[in-house]
This record gives C-alpha cells, structure tokens and sequence, in this order.
C-alpha cells in the first residue's frame, strides 16, 4: 500500500495528464447525441449572455441589410395574406377548421453566435425552453433550411447548421421528386454535395432542391438550393453533383424555428409501430 | 508572485474574448480558422508546477468550448499541450537562460529558441484539434491543409504578439 502511494505521488503529473485527457475525450463524445445535459444547461446560459452582449453591438452593423430582407419579407407576406389566413392563422384564437389544421408555428429567434469556418458550424439564437424551444426542432429563414436545434437552455439554443458532418439532409427534386441526400463535406460554405443520384435521373445545373417531408424535421417543399455542377460516374450507380446552397449561410441574422403541433401524434404513432415490430 | 498570478488571469479571460469574438468570425473559404489562445499555454512562466499548467489549460480549453459548443474538443487538445511543454522545454534548453518569474519569450530566449517551441506546441494542438473534430479518415489531407494554414496563421499571430510586447528600448 505504501508503496502503491510512493508510486502514485512520484508519478502524479501522468495520471492527472490521463485524468484531465480522459475526462475531455468523454465529454467530447459522449455529448455527441447532444442529450439536454445539466453542463449544456448551465454553459448555454453563462456563453449566452456574452454572446448576446456582443451580437448587440455588431447588430448595427448589419442594420441596412437586414431591414432589407425584413421588408422583403414582409412584402412576400403581404402578397399570399389571405391564403396565410385560411391555412395557419390560430395564434388569436382556436380556429377549429375541419379542413385545415394547424400542423407548423413559427418563432422568429435572433442569431446571437454563427460560424461558418469550421468543420462543423453551430448557431446560438436567443430563444430557449422558455418560449417552447426542444431539441430536433427545424430552423429556417424564410423559404429556406438552416438547421435543427441540438441543445436547449432556458433563454437560448444551439443550432446545428447544415454546415456540419453530422448533418445529412433529405431532399428531392423539384421537378420530379427524385429522392437524395444532401451533406456538407467541409471548406465552401456556399457549395453542399448531393449524394446518391440515381443513374437514370437527368440533371441539369440550376435543378431546384427542395426538402423531401420524409424526416420528422423539415415539411416538405422548403428551399434547399440549385445544382452548381454535376459529375457523371461510369463505374458506379450514382451520379454526384454539387448544390448551391440557398441560404447564405454567413449573414444569417433573424431565422425562425419550426414547431411541430403534431409532434406528439407522429412520435406515438411511429413507437406503436416500433412496439408492434418486436 | 501576486502581479504574475493576475497578470495570467487577466491574460486568460482576454485572450479567450478575443478567440471567440474576433478570430472565430474570421471567415477565409473554410480552410484558415486561428486558434491564437493557446497564446496563454505558451507563456506560462517557466517554474509552473506541472499540476497547475495541466489544470489552467484544461481550464482554458472548457471555456472556449463553452463558448463553441464543442464540448470536451479543445479542453483535450489543450491539456495535450500542457503535458508536452516541459518536455519540449528540456528538450531545447540549455540549461542557463531561465530565471525565476519569467516566461518564455521572444526577447529573453531568442528567436530561434522560441520559434522551435511555438511552431511545436502550436503543430500539435492544431493537429489534435482539426482530427478530433472531424474524427474520420476520408478527409485526411483536405485536414492536414487545414491544421498547416491554421497553425500559419496562429504562429504569425503570436509572433505579431511578441514584438508588440517587448518593444527594443533604446
């Protein structure tokens, strides 16, 4: 025992080199599956504030351009107004329609954080639990996909952008339905790589992507972006072909994040499934 | 001993402002991403117990995660750094130019001195850090490109750095 303790204070400096090494391996990947952990919870508050405080003082920089988009928006509000009405308007008041039910609301949120230089970027915007953010929500701005929502505090949440490895779109195209998949593999932030073609569909540069509606985070028909270039494989059974992104994902500002008022019903439904399978 | 604690302190939370409001910004086609404050990491002073160095890099690496959500990712390639030093200190020294309360530094060591020191902690936590995150072997030199411009722009920071904070009295 004496000796294990002579040991152990002589070499001390290694075990606490593979302590401290050990401890942040395990941090790094078990946080991978992004559970709403107490450490999420606390550091998304503190790294918040400050973020927040900084994004207060370079917002003006960006003032012009985004009363531009804003207005912009507005505008294309403006013009389907009547048929926005009809489909979503249950904010005010319970619209018991028989023929369309609310399925999506939207929450305007703020980018606080962003990054597009990295390997895998995150967004911080500054709407959390507290006004009814949870995880795997979708991001958007405007028409067009941002990300999924990944870890939530009480007033803010990280966002995963598309520019990230863990991030794999579905989508199709527009103009014949054409299931891919859409991921980001690094350095341009503008140009994505669609994977999985199928040989006998033709693709054409400046085909429209759109989201599929498949998974349970994108509805379906949101702006993804335009084929940029394509490679014709011989070999193989896919074609590959580089996208366009839609979104710019470097001055992003206001976005909005999607909640799913069916939600619960899709979630039950798919574990009777699972339940039934077994 | 006091100043010097607090001038380390101080020298930690600037340096992590400056690392998450200024450099992470720093858009340059996804390739050039500085990770200047390890700038903490390399003036340590030189009579630091290895304890300390250890734990005030872990430390350092948290809070940046913190502000990245990287968690763990930086912390891991800051206490590798931390446990190398000494080793890469002894390795280069000769055994005369240290004195007690001072950090390694361009003007007391020489510029050969420092620059096989920072080119080598800088080398390996960029190394680290670039893999770790993308953590597969597809993209091996699409990354290896990434670490050698990064760990560029990082040395050419910290020299910058250096001559800013001993100017030649004369």
């Amino acid at each position: 025992m004496r000796y294990l303790l002579f040991f152990l204070r002589k070499q001390y400096i290694y075990f606490l080199f593979l302590a401290l090494e050990g401890l942040s391996l395990l941090i790094l990947f078990n946080n991978n599956d992004y559970q709403n952990s107490a450490l999420a919870y606390i550091s998304n508050g503190v790294a918040g504030s400050v973020l927040n405080l900084s994004s207060n003082v370079s917002d003006y920089f960006s003032l012009l351009r985004v009363n531009r988009i804003l207005a912009e928006d507005n505008a294309r509000l403006h013009s389907n107004r009547s048929e926005a009405f009809y489909k979503a308007d249950t904010e005010s008041f319970y619209h018991n329609d028989t023929l369309y039910k609310l399925e999506y609301r939207y929450i305007s949120a703020k980018v606080i954080n962003n990054s597009t230089n990295k390997r895998n970027n995150f967004i911080m915007l500054n709407k959390g639990h507290h006004q009814g953010i949870v995880n795997h929500m979708g991001v958007i701005m405007g028409d067009r996909i941002v990300g999924q929502v990944v870890s939530v505090s009480e007033h803010f949440c990280w966002v995963m952008s598309l520019l990230n490895k863990d991030s794999r779109i579905s989508g199709k195209f527009k103009k014949n339905n054409q299931l891919v998949n859409i991921e980001w593999e690094g350095g341009n932030y503008l140009l994505g790589e669609v994977k999985e073609i199928p040989k006998h569909v033709l693709i054409q540069k400046g085909d429209t992507i759109i989201t599929s509606g498949n998974s349970d985070i994108f509805p379906e028909g949101l702006l993804i972006g335009t084929i940029d270039h394509y490679t014709i494989a011989q070999e193989e059974n896919f074609n590959y072909a580089t996208i366009r992104f839609a979104t710019d994902f470097n001055s992003l500002s206001f976005v909005e994040v999607l909640i799913d008022m069916m939600r619960k019903e899709k979630e039950n439904l798919q574990n009777s499934f699972k339940s039934r399978e077994q | 001993m006091r100043i010097i604690f607090l001038k380390n302190i101080g020298r930690f939370v600037f340096l992590i402002l400056f690392q998450v409001l200024i450099l992470n910004t720093i858009q340059f086609n996804g390739y050039i991403n500085p990770y200047f404050y390890i700038y903490f990491i390399l003036l340590l002073p030189f009579e630091t117990p290895p304890w300390l160095l250890l734990i005030s890099s872990f430390l350092l690496g948290i809070s940046l995660d913190i502000f990245t959500n990287t968690f763990g990712l930086n912390a891991a390639a800051c206490v590798l750094i931390a446990f190398i030093r000494p080793f890469v200190i002894t390795s280069i020294s000769t055994g005369t130019e240290f004195m007690i309360g001072h950090s390694p530094s361009l003007k007391n060591q020489g510029i050969k001195w420092f620059a096989y020191y920072s080119i080598i902690l800088v080398l390996v936590h960029h190394f680290t850090l670039f893999y770790l995150e993308i953590f597969r072997f597809t993209e091996f030199f699409q990354t290896l490109l990434r670490v050698l411009l990064s760990s560029l722009f990082t040395l050419l920071l910290v020299f910058i750095a250096e001559y800013l904070s001993y100017p030649e009295k004369k």
